[in-house]
C-alpha cells in the first residue's frame, strides 16, 4: 500500500558543511523570550564557527512559530544592516533536516555564502499563560477541531498513545519496550551538561510505577516542555576547510510526505512514519546504507516515535523496534546504533530537533558528552507527522 | 478560538452535516459522485449517506491527564478510532462508552449521547460507540 511519497530533491552531496553549532540555554520556565533564546544560540554558533555577524549573508527561520529570529531581529541585536538572503523553510522538526538542502541551493545560485538556521521556543515559560505550545496549531485545524477534539482525541500525546497501542497490537510491542527507550535516553541526558533532566536518573522500575497520562503512555513517554533553542552555521565545504573546526559535510538529504497530511487518524499505514519515503533518497545521495551509520538522532516527541523511525530508517525489521530498543541497541556506548546521545526531546530538551543536529555535529567532531567512538557518518531523522526528513552528515 | 470550543459547530460547511445528522440520531459519512467514501470531508460536493453504525475498534487510549479545561470533569475516558464496517479505511475519532475498557478488533456500534462540557452552555448529540 502506498500512503506517501518521496519528494524530489537535487543532489547536493558534498557541497555544504556545518561549520558552527550553538544552543540557547535549555531549561524549564525561565522567563526568557523566544527571540532572546534564538539570538543566544546564534551568537554561540557564530562563536563556535569563528565567524562574525557581518560574515552571515543568509538566515533561515520558520514564521509559523512566533518569535523566531528574523532578519530584523538579527540586525537589531548585532547592530548590522547588510543584505541577508532569507528563507522561511528553516527551524526545527523536518526543517532542521532539510535546511541544509535549501541553503545548498541558495549557495549554488549565488544568493548566499554563509547561512544560519536557528530555532527556539519558550513554551515552558508560556505554559502558565496558556498560549502557544504544541497543541495549539492542531486545535485550530478545522477537521481536528470539528471531528477529533470534541471526542477528546487530542492533543499529540493522545494521538501517539493511540499509535503506540496499535503498534503493540500489530507487532507485540510492550510497555517495557517503550520504557527502554525512555530509560536509555535519560541515561544519555544524565551525561549531558545542558540536558534539562541531567540530574534526574530513571530506572525501568520507576518508569513502570509512573502513573498513566493516556495509556499506554506515562509522562516519561512524552517529550518535555522546555525553553531553549539551537542554531547551526552552513557554508561551502571549500570555505569550511579554512575555518577552525573539523569539517562536517552534508552528504545526503531526503524528504517524505504522508498523503494524510496532519490527520494521523487517516494515515494509510498508522504505525509507520514518512521516514519510509525520506530515507532511501538521502541514503542514495550519500551513497550509504543504514549499516554505515555510526550515530543516529531522531525527532522523538514520544517513545513510540523513536521505535517507528528506527524501524523505518532500516536499523531493524518493521515491528521489531521495541525489542531492538529493549536489547540495549540504542545505548551510546554498548549499542548497535547510538541514538539520541544527548537525551532527545524526552530528556535533553524539547527544542524540536535543532539540538539533535547540534549533537550530531559534536559527535562527528569528537566533542560530545556521551561520545561515540570515532563516528564517521551521522543521521538526523526529522519528523512532523505529515512529513519526515533524513539528513546524512559525514566527517570530511 | 470560538467561545464554544471544544463543542463542534453544526453550521461549519465542510463538517457540519456530520453533526446535523447526529442530531437526528443518524451516522452519516460523505460520499463523492464516483461512489467513494470521502473522509475527512475536504469538499462540500458530496452526498452525506447514512451508514450502518457498525465497526471495529482500530485503536484506543484511556486519557487520564486533563489536556483541555473542558475535559476536567470527564477524565478518565476512553477515546480512539473506529474502522467503519462499510470501509475500514474510514476511521472515526470517537468516545467509547458503556464499557470499562476495550480492545483493538472489538465489534462496536454507534450510540447517540449528549455531548456536554462544563465550560460551554450549549450541548449537542454525538455519535459515540459501545460494544456490539
Amino acid at each position: 500500500m502506498t500512503w506517501g511519497r518521496a519528494e524530489p530533491l537535487d543532489d547536493i552531496a558534498g557541497q555544504v558543511a556545518i561549520v558552527g553549532v550553538g544552543e540557547g540555554d535549555h531549561s524549564k520556565a525561565s522567563g526568557r523570550t523566544t527571540t532572546e533564546i534564538g539570538l543566544q544560540a546564534i551568537e554561540r554558533a557564530l562563536d563556535d564557527a569563528g565567524l562574525a555577524p557581518t560574515d552571515v549573508d543568509g538566515l533561515m527561520w520558520i514564521p509559523s512559530f512566533p518569535g523566531q529570529v528574523d532578519d530584523a531581529a538579527f540586525h537589531a541585536h548585532f547592530g548590522t544592516k547588510h543584505e541577508l538572503w532569507t528563507s522561511h523553510a528553516g527551524g526545527g522538526m523536518v526543517w532542521a533536516g532539510t535546511a541544509p538542502h535549501t541553503a545548498a541551493r541558495a549557495m549554488a545560485e549565488g544568493k548566499a555564502s554563509v547561512v544560519v538556521n536557528a530555532f527556539a521556543v519558550a513554551w515552558a515559560s508560556q505554559r502558565g499563560q496558556m498560549v502557544g505550545g504544541p497543541g495549539q496549531t492542531h486545535a485550530q485545524e478545522l477537521h481536528k477541531q470539528q471531528l477529533e477534539v470534541p471526542f477528546g482525541w487530542f492533543p499529540q500525546p493522545v494521538y501517539f498513545a493511540t499509535i503506540a497501542r496499535r503498534h503493540m497490537y500489530e507487532y507485540g510491542t510492550t510497555e517495557e519496550q517503550l520504557g527502554a527507550v525512555a530509560v536509555t535516553l535519560r541515561r544519555h541526558a544524565n551525561l549531558h551538561p545542558t540536558a534539562v533532566m541531567k540530574d534526574r536518573p530513571l530506572t525501568i522500575e520507576q518508569y513502570l510505577a509512573s502513573p498513566p497520562v493516556c495509556t499506554p503512555f506515562r509522562k516519561e513517554d512524552c517529550s518535555l516542555i522546555s525553553d531553549g533553542g539551537g542554531a547551526y552555521v552552513m557554508t561551502s565545504v571549500e570555505r569550511a576547510r579554512d575555518l577552525a573546526r573539523p569539517v562536517v559535510e552534508v552528504a545526503g538529504v531526503g524528504l517524505g510526505s504522508s498523503f494524510a497530511g496532519v490527520h494521523w487518524a487517516e494515515q494509510g499505514d498508522f504505525t509507520s512514519t514518512p521516514q519510509v519515503y525520506a530515507a532511501p533518497g538521502a541514503y542514495a545521495m550519500a551513497g550509504i546504507t543504514a549499516a554505515d551509520i555510526d550515530v543516529l538522532a531522531c525527532y522523538d516527541p514520544f517513545t513510540i516515535a523513536s521505535i517507528m523511525q528506527v524501524e523505518d530508517l532500516g536499523f531493524c525489521k518493521k515491528g521489531e523496534g521495541g525489542a531492538f530498543a529493549a536489547s540495549g541497541a540504542l545505548a551510546y556506548d554498548t549499542g548497535v546504533i547510538p541514538y539520541n546521545t544527548h537525551g532527545g526531546l524526552l530528556s535533553h530538551a524539547y527544542v524540536l530537533g535543532v539540538a539533535h543536529v547540534v549533537e550530531l555535529v559534536r559527535q562527528l567532531r569528537g566533542e560530545a558528552a556521551a561520545q561515540v567512538t570515532d563516528p564517521e557518518v551521522a543521521v538526523y531523522g526529522g519528523y512532523t507527522g505529515p512529513q519526515a526528513s533524513t539528513l546524512v552528515l559525514r566527517k570530511a | 478560538m470560538r467561545d464554544e470550543f471544544p463543542l463542534p459547530d453544526p453550521t461549519e460547511p465542510l463538517t457540519g452535516p456530520f453533526w446535523q445528522h447526529a442530531a437526528q440520531g443518524v451516522l452519516a459519512i460523505p460520499r463523492t459522485a464516483d461512489g467513494r467514501w470521502h473522509w475527512y470531508p475536504k469538499t462540500t460536493d458530496v452526498e452525506w449517506v447514512p451508514v450502518s453504525g457498525r465497526g471495529t475498534v482500530f485503536s484506543w487510549t484511556e486519557v487520564h491527564q486533563v489536556f483541555l479545561p473542558a475535559f476536567a470533569d470527564q477524565v478518565p475516558f476512553l477515546t480512539g478510532l473506529v474502522a467503519l464496517e462499510e470501509d475500514p479505511s474510514v476511521r472515526l475519532a470517537t468516545r467509547f462508552v458503556d464499557c470499562e475498557t476495550i480492545e483493538i478488533g472489538d465489534a462496536v456500534e454507534v450510540t447517540f449521547r449528549p455531548m456536554r462540557f462544563s465550560t460551554v452552555d450549549r450541548e449537542v448529540q454525538a455519535p459515540y460507540f459501545k460494544p456490539a
